[in-house]
């Protein structure tokens, strides 16, 4: 084997303390991007802690957290807000373009509500009725004991983190085809108050005006509504954290925001949005 | 009286027009309706379309470059090329069923790169069944040519698995909670080799068939561990166990000396196994560190001796050879800013570990009989090459990136000057007898230039 000289060990000695040194600088900027869940909350936050740190900007769009995860590996935003977890693929395109695996700051708690028609007879059902109606198996009311007339579905579009989550830990498959998917889970909610014959699921801080839907875990357990002590016991069946992930450990201002958010003058806004501290 | 049938009369008139205007609206209602529920039907008929046009996803990227060549064989010295221009389509058919094709279109050529069809098991979402053309599973071979940090991947891979993708079947085992990934896969084994006859012909021409009856395996097995808000270290061992039919009657062992009689249709075995590791630390804006080292017996097949006949004189035969081999990479990576990215890597290759490069041309094997089978003499291609790569990376925007790659190519020497030399050409077409010369460094420095845009 050829062993190295000198002069070569020297160059590469140089170059690698070179680029060693060198750090992202520091912005007062701070873009943020995905979940149409989070995006209330985010816009909330932005807006109050700019006018307390009026040198900080804060852009604030939605688009669904896999979009946000994109901008994330893209480098097009500094905080994708998720409301599901990070996929395997979607770190390995993180390590690959940045080399690290991301920070996942759980930011909220949400419960997956499932809307109703005030109209609708139905008032309770369980994560497998759910799963059979999403999946198109079961396809009438009359079904889950409601009146003989066809269930219209009403969901997220697959960008959405929200869509994710239902269909993992509810529909657990394909959705069925004459689900309408809809741009955001303000259209859901606005889709179900026009139909007598329609559900639809989204975010707890959008269930306004609606019929909520209780959730069973199974026919044997209780049946649960999306509140702050359901969701903090973890009694309702369909919850989760709602998170926000960047590329590195914050600094800067972006720390600072960060744990603004965590503090408890940040916590007490997501109360008022309608979803739940994580601490 | 007349009054009275003036009002009688106007009244049915208000009447009739009134019952004349309802039945109107009532048809006109009729009609918007009729109009509303045929938009439905069709909105529907159109979002199903739409939603069959949403399984499919297109992706792709093409590299282009202009490079460099140092080398004194070289001609021309520099030009201008297209790396890859490629494009991947994906059919999500059904829930856990997903298609995929991936053509490389060059000037002069297309080729089918990729083409496989995935199920994964439905019950415990842990494995998934692959068939087609794949990537043979391999760190640096999987990972994506577009985002390859430096731009080639290193000798011993592209020895071990030329052209990457392999024809076979493999079972992946990734289950939910556990961050373990085990991938097995049987594989033709054949892919990118060449096995040439005594006519210099290759007999592994065919792309979509396999050589002989022996199948390869590889089992890879990786674990991802968490450290923290450091960051993650993932690890793993591999192993490669495969074989070629004997086109020969012997098999020569890289020391030059054990030479072994073997039939013809017999396995030669190729097996070797492998230690991975990939760091990534939050470090500084980001940085991880790579590496793999392999080590085993590759083999590249001989032909037999063709017996003298009538005018044709007699063709004597060629040794199967086993080499023993060893070679790793490391890389170092280090973003630099949100757009930038540095990479360094420093990879070795010995394709013969049984002798070193001062044994290279002294080491050798003599026929006891020279009209059945060829000497051979140890040569330029057991010599070990280092290479060290650096490449700085520009990310224009989401869709650009913009790399310069530099590698500084380094062989073995042999022992003493003039035993091991090669001719060359120089541009004006003289040849420069013995010009280069193994017993020095030899200069293989390439730089690269390249533009890659992806969506």
């Amino acid at each position: 084997m050829k062993t190295l000289n000198i002069k070569k060990f020297a160059i590469i000695a140089i170059l690698l303390g070179m680029v060693g040194f060198a750090f992202a600088p520091a912005s007062n900027k701070i873009v943020v991007k995905g979940s149409d869940t989070l995006v209330i909350l985010a816009q909330k936050w932005a807006e109050v802690y700019m006018k307390s740190n009026p040198n900080t900007a804060i852009q604030v769009t939605g688009g669904g957290s896999g979009v946000g995860i994109s901008a994330l590996i893209n480098g097009a935003t500094d905080i994708a807000n998720a409301s599901r977890k990070m996929k395997a693929s979607e770190k390995d395109k993180l390590k690959a373009r940045y080399n690290t695996l991301g920070v996942e700051v759980a930011c909220a708690k949400d419960g997956i509500t499932v809307y109703l028609n005030p109209s609708n007879k139905v008032k309770e059902l369980t994560i497998k009725q759910l799963g059979d109606m999403f999946s198109g198996k079961i396809t009438n009311w009359k079904e889950v004991g409601g009146a003989d007339a066809d269930i219209k579905l009403y969901g997220r579009e697959n960008s959405s983190g929200t869509y994710v989550f239902f269909q993992e830990n509810v529909v657990k498959g394909d959705y069925a085809s004459n689900c309408q998917t809809l741009p955001g889970t303000a259209a859901v909610v606005n889709a179900v108050k026009k139909d007598p014959n329609g559900i639809g699921y989204g975010g707890a801080a959008y269930a306004e005006g609606i019929e909520i839907c209780k959730v069973k875990k199974d026919e044997n357990s209780p049946a649960y509504a999306a509140n702050a002590e359901t969701i903090k016991n973890d009694q309702y069946p369909i919850s989760r954290y709602l998170f926000m992930y960047l590329k590195n450990r914050p600094t800067g201002e972006l720390k600072k925001y960060i744990d603004w958010i965590l503090s408890p003058e940040g916590q007490k806004m997501v109360v008022e949005v309608g979803y739940f501290p994580v601490k | 009286m007349r009054k009275s049938l003036i009002a009688l009369l106007l009244l049915s008139l208000w009447f009739f027009n009134a019952n004349a205007q309802e039945a109107t609206v009532n048809e006109k209602l009729t009609e918007v309706n009729d109009k509303v529920e045929g938009l439905i039907e069709r909105l529907a008929t159109d979002e199903a379309d739409l939603s069959k046009l949403n399984k499919i996803k297109v992706s792709g990227y093409m590299q282009a470059q202009y490079q460099h060549f140092e080398s004194l064989n070289a001609q021309p010295t520099n030009y201008l090329s297209l790396r890859r221009a490629r494009l991947k389509f994906t059919y999500q058919a059904a829930d856990g069923v997903k298609f995929l094709l991936q053509p490389d279109f060059l000037p002069g050529s297309v080729s089918l790169r990729e083409a496989y069809v995935v199920l994964n098991d439905r019950w415990t979402n842990s494995f998934s069944l692959w068939m087609g053309k794949f990537n043979r599973p391999n760190y640096e071979v999987e990972y994506s040519s577009g985002q390859l940090e430096n731009l080639e991947r290193s000798l011993i891979i592209r020895t071990l698995y030329p052209g990457e993708y392999a024809l076979g079947a493999k079972l992946e085992y990734n289950p939910e909670n556990t961050p373990v990934h085990v991938q097995l896969a049987l594989l033709n084994g054949n892919d990118g080799l060449t096995i040439a006859n005594n006519a210099g012909t290759n007999l592994n021409s065919n792309e979509n068939k396999d050589f002989d009856n022996y199948k390869d395996i590889m089992i890879r097995a990786t674990y991802n561990l968490s450290l923290g808000s450091f960051g993650g270290l993932d690890f793993g061992a591999s192993g490669y166990f495969g074989s070629l039919k004997s086109n020969a009657l012997k098999t020569l062992s890289s020391d030059y000396t054990t030479i072994k009689d073997i039939n013809v249709g017999d396995a030669v075995q190729r097996n070797w196994f492998g230690g991975e590791f990939q760091l990534f630390a939050d470090l500084l804006g980001g940085m991880s560190l790579k590496g793999e080292y392999l080590a085993g017996k590759n083999a590249s097949i001989g032909y037999s001796p063709v017996a003298a006949s009538g005018t044709t004189a007699a063709i004597p035969g060629v040794a199967n050879f086993q080499n023993n081999f060893s070679g790793y990479y490391l890389y170092w990576i280090k973003n630099l800013g949100k757009k930038n990215q540095f990479s360094f890597r420093y990879d070795y290759y010995d394709p013969n570990t049984d002798i070193t490069g001062k044994d290279v041309t002294i080491a050798k094997y003599t026929s006891t009989d020279a009209t059945t089978l060829k000497n051979r003499v140890s040569g330029k291609s057991d010599l070990a090459t280092t290479t060290f790569g650096f490449a700085l990376h520009h990310y224009f925007d989401d869709n650009i990136r913009i790399s310069l790659n530099y590698d500084i190519v380094n062989n073995e020497k042999v022992s003493a000057a003039g035993l091991l030399t090669e001719n060359y050409t120089k541009a004006d077409g003289t040849v420069v007898k013995n010009g280069i010369d193994y017993s020095k460094n030899v200069n293989n420095n390439v730089l690269t230039f390249r533009i890659q845009a992806k969506f």
